[in-house]
């Protein structure tokens, strides 16, 4: 039987993707979070310094995109053939651009530097993305409320996990997308996803 | 299988489409190379399913964006993605890495105007990022790999393409990264330049600037 374990920090950030793809598999695997402070004496075991690191069968692999495409191919939540597969990965690749632009301006120390920077982002750069994401899922959605075909992957896990950190911006911001925001409840009413998010720790980000 | 099958458009650039057009090439596969100039863009962008570039196209007009996405499927297609889950997943951390240098260099250092500052990023880059992601790609190469040459296992993967273009292409912009690498990528880099049929395509492709 094989053997999951994923290390991260006690917060969602990089490693919230992996735990909610584990949820929806129903996937028994080890949750390993470890305190800023317990960090520094675990850094020099993972391959890179860096985690998430997700091991399995022994084997540790960095980077969490690679890991969560691993886990969605080993569960069947990645698409169901090579160019499914490369929609989902066309629909995170889009997520990641949206979201690199806003992680320098999460940085920000300056607090009003940061909230000039914030509303700038909203109104500038964010609705372009949110259009593309929902052309996207227009396109390869096959007329459901999934991003690729009529199932979920973990793009619409992804989308779900990022989203998260969109609406602390901006609450409301989903009514101007209506199809974004039917994918997003779609992906809370799943049974396994509405138990873990329901019982999963409650953290600053 | 005709060319009509497959088409890639990009820009005149090696840059992001190279990756792509190198995979290509290692399969043996053929397809419509379609390069234009910043100057035809406006006709190109409105057709691109983001108004981005590269884009791949199949047969029945489907359209894919995101040039790593796109390198992942035609490696998919081509057997050069892993023979295995755990080993497509080996050959996407090896990506991912070289990717978060990639996207350090082009963040902090490419778009620096102030020719001060843009020095003071360079050293940065070259004394800090690049010594480390030497040191990283080296660990990733000596738990995954098989033999001395490929990043994963023993065959060519994409992730041993994209190691070997972004080395060119940061070579090509940045001469002083040259000590930098060691003789620890040079099986690496003169197998791919013996591959006879990345030989052939690399003989021949269109020398741009970048």
């Amino acid at each position: 039987m094989s053997t999951y374990k994923l290390y991260y920090f006690n917060v969602r950030g990089r490693g919230e993707v992996a735990r909610l793809i584990f949820a929806a598999a129903d996937q028994k695997y080890e949750d390993i979070r470890y305190e800023r402070e317990e960090w520094v004496s675990h850094k020099s075991e993972m391959p890179l310094g860096q985690m998430p690191v997700l091991e399995y069968n022994g084997v540790k692999l960095p980077q969490s995109a690679a890991i969560n495409r691993f886990l969605a191919n080993q569960f069947h939540l990645a698409g169901k053939d090579n160019f499914d597969q490369a929609k989902v990965d066309a629909v995170v690749d889009t997520i990641n651009d949206m979201i690199s632009k806003y992680r320098p301006i999460r940085m920000e120390q300056d607090e009003a530097k940061q909230k000039e920077l914030t509303k700038t982002f909203l109104a500038d750069e964010l609705p372009k993305h949110l259009q593309n994401l929902e052309g996207l899922g227009k396109l390869y959605g096959s007329g459901g409320s999934f991003f690729v075909g009529n199932n979920l992957t973990w793009a619409d896990l992804y989308f779900y996990d990022i989203a998260q950190h969109i609406l602390e911006l901006d609450e409301n911001i989903f009514n101007n997308y209506p199809w974004l925001k039917e994918n997003r409840q779609q992906v809370e009413k799943q049974p396994k996803i509405a138990e873990y998010l329901k019982n999963r720790p409650k953290t600053s980000h | 299988m005709s060319s009509g099958d497959l088409k890639f458009y990009y820009f005149d650039l090696q840059a992001r489409g190279e990756l792509t057009r190198l995979i290509l090439a290692a399969a043996g596969r053929s397809y419509e190379d379609i390069r234009f100039g910043f100057d035809k863009w406006p006709e190109y962008k409105p057709k691109m399913i983001l108004g981005q570039a590269p884009v791949l196209e199949l047969a029945d007009g489907t359209q894919l964006p995101q040039s790593l996405t796109i390198a992942r499927y035609v490696a998919r297609e081509a057997g050069l993605a892993g023979s295995d889950n755990l080993e497509s997943a080996k050959i996407d951390a090896v990506v991912d890495t070289q990717k978060d240098v990639n996207e350090t260099y082009f963040s902090k250092v490419f778009p620096e105007k102030d020719e001060t500052k843009k020095a003071e990023e360079l050293k940065k880059f070259l004394d800090e990022t690049v010594t480390k992601h030497v040191e990283n790609l080296g660990k990733l190469k000596k738990a995954y790999s098989k033999d001395e040459k490929y990043f994963v296992g023993d065959k060519l993967s994409w992730a041993d393409l994209f190691v070997f273009q972004s080395i060119q292409a940061l070579l090509q912009a940045v001469p002083e990264v040259k000590g930098k690498f060691g003789e620890q990528f040079k099986p690496l880099m003169d197998a791919i330049n013996g591959n006879e049929n990345i030989k052939k395509y690399l003989d021949a492709r269109p020398q741009t600037a970048f």
